[in-house]
């Protein structure tokens, strides 16, 4: 009798964890299948451009870029996240200084040119990808009131060893790295990325 | 002369400008350090010298401001806070001041008190009073009549068919409406009835205003001459209602206070009655004084107003006096000017 009950209480028992392993697996399994569908993305809603997306990076040359948001942007004469507003004017009345320590944001002259008076022009602004190392201090200008906050930081996949951790993400300050759908690029990154490859 | 209040901390513009710079930028570094320099100026009746120095830069003339709150949660009114929108103010018949917030119209006295309040048409962005009391609003696409107790008498669609109007000013020129459409970026003109009569920003070289910011501004003063702000260069123009340029003054610069400093200011613009003209700039959230012709007679500092200001509305009174509403604190405040002893005209 005895060893009947023993015989069926192991039965039980090797049931009930055969059981909760399975659950278990199937869990750790939809858990992984999830991961691989997101990767991890600055929020700009919460970045604070503080500098360690540069400085935390596993790479040398950290897999965060700025990326400009055209629509949003003022095309301005004066851009706050090119120009170092601070430093002496010249002939022009421009300032001499510039905002990026790698000279890695562009500017150019878009659509009708007025050559006699370049207050009347509008200048685009491009990230030279291959400078840029995601400092931020170009993002941190261009946010209201100061610009329109069309500057951006995002993380480069192409660049990323893709080993579903990021070395940034638990030192953010802000928790601006998080986890997001595997999206398709944005405009601005297809069209940097593009620029690349050619 | 003594100062009271926060005033007592009044510095020449070029410092107070360079001081404002630079605790945005120290505030953009720490917020924490931002949300403790959030400090609301005292609820106390103020008085500012606004140009302390004739010898730091070329002013010719001296100021001297009252300052009070209309609105506040610190206010001298017992006027009821806005909770969260401040969209627009203007001067009223009888000097009586209209704000837009919250969704609806409120009417104060010229002191302060409140006199009514009625709900604003849907998604109003800006508004302004007729001589005869009659309120215009401007929302996305359309411009709105009422009468000054709230009684809709008419409305109209601006811009054109799949373009509408973005209209962050409208304000009245005789017999016709003025609303600045920043889309188009240009001024259209309406008859009451609603049909467009022209448009005024763009000649020659100068195609239309330039809005990084998205936002024109714009009034007139008392010989029919529209002003308005041009912030992606730095100026403030002047066109009659043909269309024609008639001057503009202004350029970029951080040291000298006559300049505007950022990437696009001046963004608000008003006209006293005797035809001084009143701007609000960003970053370094500031209201400035010209002449009509451009020098530069007083400046309001940024002490008064929160440094996360992309805009400040502004109004100016049949007395002159400047009502100011900060968006973002939510208050309306009134400054006034007068003569100093020994400080020269302020004409």
């Amino acid at each position: 009798m005895s060893d009947k009950s023993s015989r069926r209480q192991f039965m039980d028992r090797s049931l009930r964890i055969v059981g909760l392993a399975g659950i278990g697996g199937a869990a750790a399994v939809l858990t992984k299948r999830a991961a691989s569908n997101t990767v991890f993305q600055v929020d700009p809603s919460k970045c604070v451009a503080c500098d360690l997306c540069r400085t935390s990076c596993v790479l040398a040359h950290s897999a965060v870029r700025a990326v400009n948001d055209f629509p949003k942007c003022g095309y301005c004469q004066l851009c706050p996240a090119y120009y170092d507003v601070t430093s002496q004017p010249d002939e022009m009345g421009l300032p001499t200084g510039k905002v990026c320590p790698r000279d890695a944001l562009k500017r150019q002259v878009v659509g009708k040119i007025d050559e006699e008076d370049p207050n009347n022009n509008y200048y685009e602004y491009t990230i030279d990808e291959s400078l840029c190392d995601g400092c931020g201090k170009c993002v941190k200008a261009c946010k209201p009131p100061a610009g329109n906050g069309a500057l951006r930081l995002e993380i480069r996949y192409s660049q990323c060893f893709e080993c579903d951790s990021c070395a940034i993400q638990p030192v953010c300050p802000e928790d601006a790295v998080v986890r997001v759908a595997t999206p398709g690029l944005s405009p601005a990154a297809e069209h940097a990325e593009s620029q690349e490859s050619s | 002369m003594e100062l009271t209040g926060r005033a007592r901390a009044s510095q020449s513009p070029p410092a107070a400008l360079l001081g404002a710079f630079s605790s945005f930028v120290a505030a953009a570094l720490n917020p924490q350090e931002e949300l403790r320099a959030e400090r609301k100026p005292d609820p106390v009746l103020v008085q500012i010298e606004a140009v302390p120095s004739r010898s730091a830069v070329s002013i010719p003339t001296r100021f001297e401001l009252e300052y009070s709150e209309v609105t506040g949660s610190g206010g001298l009114s017992s006027a009821r806070p806005f909770r969260r929108s401040l969209l627009g103010i203007a001067a009223g018949d009888r000097d009586s001041i209209f704000a837009l917030g919250d969704g609806e119209v409120r009417i104060f006295s010229p002191g302060g008190r409140p006199e009514g309040s009625w709900k604003a048409p849907d998604q109003s962005a800006c508004l302004t009073v007729s001589a005869d009391g009659t309120v215009f609003f401007g929302s996305p696409g359309r411009v709105h009549i009422y009468s000054r107790d709230g009684n809709r008498l008419g409305e109209f669609a601006a811009g054109e068919s799949g373009r509408p109007a973005e209209i962050t000013a409208v304000k009245i020129c005789g017999k016709e409406i003025l609303a600045a459409d920043a889309a188009a970026r240009i001024i259209r003109r309406y008859d009451r009835e609603g049909k467009q009569l022209g448009a005024i920003g763009a000649h020659g070289k100068i195609r239309s205003f330039m809005l990084p910011n998205r936002f024109l501004d714009m009034d007139v003063d008392a010989g029919g001459v529209i002003r308005a702000a041009d912030p992606g260069r730095h100026r403030v123009t002047a066109w009659n209602l043909k269309g024609e340029p008639l001057g503009q003054f202004g350029k970029f610069g951080l040291r000298n206070p006559e300049d505007f400093v950022g990437c696009c200011n001046p963004v608000n613009l008003a006209v006293t009655p005797d035809g001084k003209i009143v701007t609000a700039e960003k970053v370094a959230a500031r209201v400035k004084v010209y002449a009509a012709g451009g020098p530069l007679l007083a400046v309001i500092g940024p002490e008064h107003f929160d440094p996360r200001c992309t805009h400040l509305h502004l109004a100016v009174d049949a007395k002159g006096r400047i009502l100011v509403a900060d968006p973002m604190r939510l208050e309306i405040k009134v400054f006034s000017a007068k003569p100093v002893q020994g400080g020269g005209e302020l004409a």
